[in-house]
């Protein structure tokens, strides 16, 4: 990742302005010396100047809360009673027989599941309309990222009431179907998939949009080859754009990966009580939606951010593996 | 939790990887394929899906709260929306048209402030010399990949011992700066400015900050729009940490429609869709503007990827 | 986080967040001043009813402006209000403490203004003596001081009454169920009818009736602890409220949602427990079309209490001489009858409740009920309920659990696994 231009000039400290006009008096020289020196403190000490807000900022509000979390999960640490102790990894002990936990896990995990498989095939398949000679694309283009440019609290305000259980459309549109309605917020699974329906409407167009530029790269005479070959549409499909795909595909996926582990704003307005439960058995409680929940509602700093530490750990592995997985499948093409 | 799902838009320029040779040649669409009439109706049923959900905030925003359960549904608008807008900024639990304002505020003054941090910082990263470059660089990169909302907890903390909590800057300094705007703005000035320029304002006496404010700012325009409205689109949505931060009574607007949402004694829906209408307008403003722009981003990205 | 930096730095962060921000800072919550001019704020959830009260109040304090900030659902109040007490800011001047959550904030009472310092030591008079003695700590600070209290009537539907052939007086009603066996004996002659509608929403707030009924205190005892396996009160109301789902009285509806609403409209269910200020929210739900369908009856087993609140002043306030001015008129017997009149509160001074206003009060909209008679007498019944510090989360957790019993997602025993466990948590215990 560290492609930098060592060769690139950068900005090296020329001559000091009006070095060679050779003014004599002493006066003019004292001011030469202190225009020389401020040039050199200026290309010594700018850089360090211009990156510094970045640094300090996320030092203070990004870095130091992430690993004060840690210190934090190592202590019996309320709202109310503030630090009560060292208790060493209690909290992360008490985290592995958790069934809550684990349970918020797995919906998170589930959840991440079912929304994207889907939506990345799905998304392969606008690609592979949108690669087409085509009327309008540019207003097609534009069409699918509409709802990845709106308001997500609004939206899951919306489809909130679309899955309502008596008088949602979406019961309304399956009664009509001759299907019986279905307890959108009260069966684990079909909750999962009223989210997942969420998450892929915002995010499908967007991933069509990058698949279609990585198609777009694909260079014809491969297809003409293997249309000569006589392989089908299809085939051509599975067996050249897919594996070409490959490293824009798992690279979605790891971008999908660490956005929807932190995934909370659908669930938790879905939910309407406010109390971050998830349904009355947790049934779509999601990992930082039990973090917000012990936090905040009960308080318990502690463990809250013992929680939070093992979702970031999780993140982390997570990722590893996936970029462990990317390198393997490129060294293998 | 620094703007970092940001990032999320940025997806593609984060993974400049090398991608084998042979994809790196384009055509052009020499022998592309024609789209069938099949081809059409998918795409138009895709729009339709897409549009839907905001269609029906809209109908609804402009009928009454009946409309929401009414079976047919009712598709079309209808005349209320005077009286929902009117009843919507009258809300007491709302407190919609602070959180409009606050929103407007935070959002705006984030965009503004991250777009100048990180173009200081990605032009030093991009063009200037110095010991730690390679160092720094790197670091921003690592940032990038942070989850930082899981600080969310030591960062209330902060906020309480700082007093913010319930004030506004505790959801504008938080988000100040973000690495993938570092990065983007890197890549952009390496790309676009060249070094002779630099070199001839320093010729000419320009102190450092003199060459970034007159001549890589002006450059840099175009990456600042996208940059700022990106930015301006992460903070206006912004949930969990305004929901954990902030009071009622000082909300953001996403705050401020989660409360019509749990307002349980009666979710009045029309209210609802109305707030949920008008939290999105600012967006969809953005989306006008800027719809090619953003989706020649996303590809263009992606390309790289 | 309190010892890692010097104070220094924190000053200088504050006031270089704040440089940047002084446009922002200006719409921070909280009293605001300028040129002697004083705002209050009063938070509140539900409906207090205090409109005219704060306009008394305005006009006899020249340059004092009240402003209201009022969350409905109690749920979503609580938390924020012990955020804000926590945090030492963001709290109104004046806040409606409801009684479920006061014996927490009486473990901070130094966060607390102690109201005996502004003239309230005079006022035991005002108060039925239970809500009085709530108001206070241990040590004899007194930081809440009494509004409404939850006295408690079970609504039923006329029209649904009438088409099982149960009786439709109020008085024969109340007669049917003197126990809640009866009551359920009632229910499963009202389902065997077979009207088409059930007898309860959803036994929730059934649970909440019983177990203020049963005991003097529920989750936690007055040390603080939580007794939810050994208080009977907890377990019988439980068993009871269970065996209503099981005998399939329950139209599964959970409180206050959009079915639930609609069913008060569309005739889905034939009682609901009523403290005085539900008799507002059914009126209006069920609008025009349903005037005269509800009526007002005794409660089973007597008594009980649901709601209920105080008025406090947090330390925070900047103007907390005002602000107790202000909590004693709103709190007083005429500050109780206002409140009657405009949201059918039931106060909680004798006074107040005694007076022709409360004792003559009739609802046409529930057939001329005297609604103010039925709920004073019940009120004289009371016994005061000790509620734990952590009252309010354990009670999401039941009603969680609860709804997911009624709707066939988990057994008795497993729900009742399941709040205890969550109960343990919210407390804090687990």
């Amino acid at each position: 990742m560290t492609t930098l231009d060592r060769g690139g000039p950068g900005a090296p400290p020329g001559p000091p302005p009006g070095a060679g006009r050779g003014r004599p008096t002493t006066g003019d020289d004292a001011r030469e010396r202190r225009r020389a020196l401020a040039g050199r403190l200026d290309a010594k000490g700018s850089p360090y100047l211009f990156i510094a807000p970045f640094f300090l900022l996320f030092g203070v509000f990004g870095l130091f809360p992430l690993l004060y979390t840690v210190w934090v999960s190592l202590h019996e640490w309320s709202l109310i009673g503030g630090n009560e102790g060292f208790v060493g990894l209690d909290n992360y002990v008490r985290l592995a027989t958790d069934g809550k936990f684990w349970n918020a896990l797995y919906n998170t995990i589930g959840i991440f599941a079912i929304a994207v498989v889907p939506q990345l095939l799905m998304a392969l398949l606008l690609a592979d309309l949108l690669n087409r000679r085509l009327r309008w694309s540019g207003f097609f283009r534009i069409g699918l990222i509409l709802p990845y440019v709106t308001s997500i609290a609004a939206v899951a305000i919306v489809f909130g009431q679309l899955f309502g259980p008596q008088f949602g459309m979406v019961n309304y549109l399956l009664e009509l179907a001759g299907v019986d309605p279905v307890d959108w917020r009260g069966e684990k699974y079909a909750s999962w998939v009223a989210i997942a329906v969420m998450i892929d409407w915002r995010w499908t167009g967007y991933n069509a949009l990058i698949y279609l530029a990585a198609m777009q790269a694909v260079p014809r005479d491969v297809y003409e080859a293997a249309a000569i070959d006589g392989a089908s549409r299809l085939r051509q499909f599975w067996q050249i754009t897919i594996p070409l795909l490959r490293p824009t595909i798992i690279f979605t996926v790891i971008i999908a990966t660490i956005g929807q582990m932190q995934l909370f704003t659908e669930p938790a307005v879905f939910g309407t009580d406010g109390a971050m439960n998830g349904g009355t058995q947790s049934q779509f409680q999601t990992v930082m939606m039990l973090v917000y929940q012990e936090a905040f509602r009960y308080g318990n700093y502690g463990y809250g951010s013992a929680i939070a530490w093992m979702l970031f750990l999780l993140i982390v592995l997570f990722s590893l593996l996936n970029v462990l997985v990317t390198s393997r499948i490129r060294s293998a093409t | 939790m620094t703007a970092s799902t940001t990032g999320s838009a940025a997806v593609p320029a984060a993974a400049r990887r090398p991608s084998p040779p042979r994809a790196r040649t384009r055509r052009r669409s020499g022998g592309m394929r024609e789209a069938t009439p099949l081809t059409y109706a998918a795409l138009v049923l895709t729009l339709v899906l897409s549009v839907f959900p905001l269609w029906w905030m809209f109908v609804v925003a402009t009928r009454d709260s009946a409309a929401a359960s009414a079976r047919p549904p009712s598709l079309l608008p209808g005349p209320n929306l005077g009286l929902n807008m009117e009843r919507l900024f009258a809300n007491s639990t709302a407190n919609f048209t602070t959180g409009l304002m606050n929103s407007l505020i935070a959002a705006t003054t984030v965009a503004v402030s991250v777009v100048l941090f990180c173009s200081l910082a990605g032009f030093a990263l991009g063009k200037l010399r110095f010991r730690g470059r390679a160092g720094f660089t790197a670091a921003v990169v690592v940032t990038m990949a942070v989850p930082v909302q899981v600080g969310v907890i030591p960062l209330l903390m902060l906020m309480e011992w700082l007093g913010w909590r319930g004030e506004l800057q505790a959801v504008i300094v938080p988000f100040m700066v973000s690495g993938f705007g570092v990065f983007m703005m890197r890549q952009y000035v390496q790309q676009t400015i060249p070094d002779e320029l630099l070199e001839a304002a320093r010729i000419d006496g320009c102190s450092t900050f003199r060459i970034y404010w007159s001549v890589v700012l002006p450059a840099l325009r175009p990456a600042m729009v996208v940059l700022g409205l990106l930015t301006f689109m992460t903070v206006w949505n912004e949930f969990i940490w305004a929901l954990a931060v902030l009071t009622p009574a000082n909300p953001t607007v996403q705050y401020s429609i989660n409360q019509l949402n749990l307002s349980a004694f009666s979710r009045d829906f029309a209210l609802m869709f109305t707030g949920a209408a008008f939290a999105t307008l600012p967006l969809l403003i953005i989306f006008v503007v800027l719809g090619r722009q953003l989706v020649g981003r996303i590809m263009e990205g992606a390309i790289k990827a | 986080m309190q010892n890692l930096l010097r104070p220094g730095w924190r000053a200088a962060i504050a006031a270089a967040g704040a440089g940047v921000l002084l446009a922002a800072t200006a719409c921070g919550g909280g009293s605001g001043e300028a040129d002697g001019e004083v705002t209050l704020v009063v938070d509140t959830f539900g409906v207090f009813g205090y409109e005219e009260l704060y306009q008394r109040f305005e006009e006899e304090n020249p340059g004092v402006t009240i402003e209201e900030r009022n969350i409905t659902d109690l749920a979503d109040y609580t938390p924020q209000l012990q955020q804000n007490i926590a945090a030492g800011s963001g709290a109104g001047d004046v806040v409606a403490v409801e009684e479920g959550i006061l014996v927490q904030f009486l473990q901070q009472a130094d966060r607390f203004v102690d109201l005996n310092e502004h003239g309230g030591a005079e006022l035991e008079a005002n108060f039925l003596p239970w809500k009085w003695e709530q108001g206070h700590t241990t040590d004899g600070r007194l930081i809440g001081l009494g509004t409404d209290i939850g006295s408690m009537a079970m609504c039923y539907n006329v029209e649904l009454f009438r088409d099982a052939g149960l009786p439709t007086d109020r008085e024969e009603v109340g007669e049917l169920w003197p126990t809640w066996e009866d009551f359920i004996e009632t229910g499963q002659q009202f389902q065997e009818a077979d009207t088409g509608a059930s007898f309860v929403s959803t036994i929730f707030p059934y649970f909440n009736v019983l177990k203020a009924q049963e005991g003097d205190h529920t989750y936690q005892n007055t040390e603080g602890e939580l007794v939810i396996e050994t208080n009977p009160a907890v377990r019988g109301s439980w068993e009871t409220v269970t065996s209503m789902a099981e005998a399939g009285l329950s139209a599964n509806l959970p409180l206050w949602s959009d079915e639930w609403n609609a069913g008060i409209q569309n005739n889905t269910f034939a009682t609901l427990p009523c403290p005085a200020w539900m008799l507002g929210h059914i009126e209006s739900t069920a609008g025009d079309a349903g005037n005269g369908r509800w009526d007002v009856a005794a409660v089973p087993g007597g008594g009980g209490n649901w709601g209920g609140s105080f008025l406090s002043v947090p330390t925070q306030s900047e103007h907390p001489e005002l602000a107790a001015e202000l909590a004693i008129l709103l709190s007083s017997p005429e500050g109780q009858l206002a409140a009657w009149n405009a949201a059918n509160n039931l106060p909680s001074s004798e006074e107040a409740i005694d007076s022709a206003d409360v004792q003559e009060f009739t609802r046409p909209y529930f057939n001329d009920a005297p609604v103010g008679q039925i709920y004073g007498a019940s009120a004289r019944e009371l016994e005061p309920v000790y509620f734990g510090p952590d009252n309010q989360a354990i009670d999401d957790a039941f009603r969680a659990a609860l709804e997911s019993v009624e709707q066939g997602q988990a057994s008795p025993d497993e729900g009742w696994q399941r709040a205890a466990e969550e109960a343990e948590r919210a407390a804090g215990e687990g």
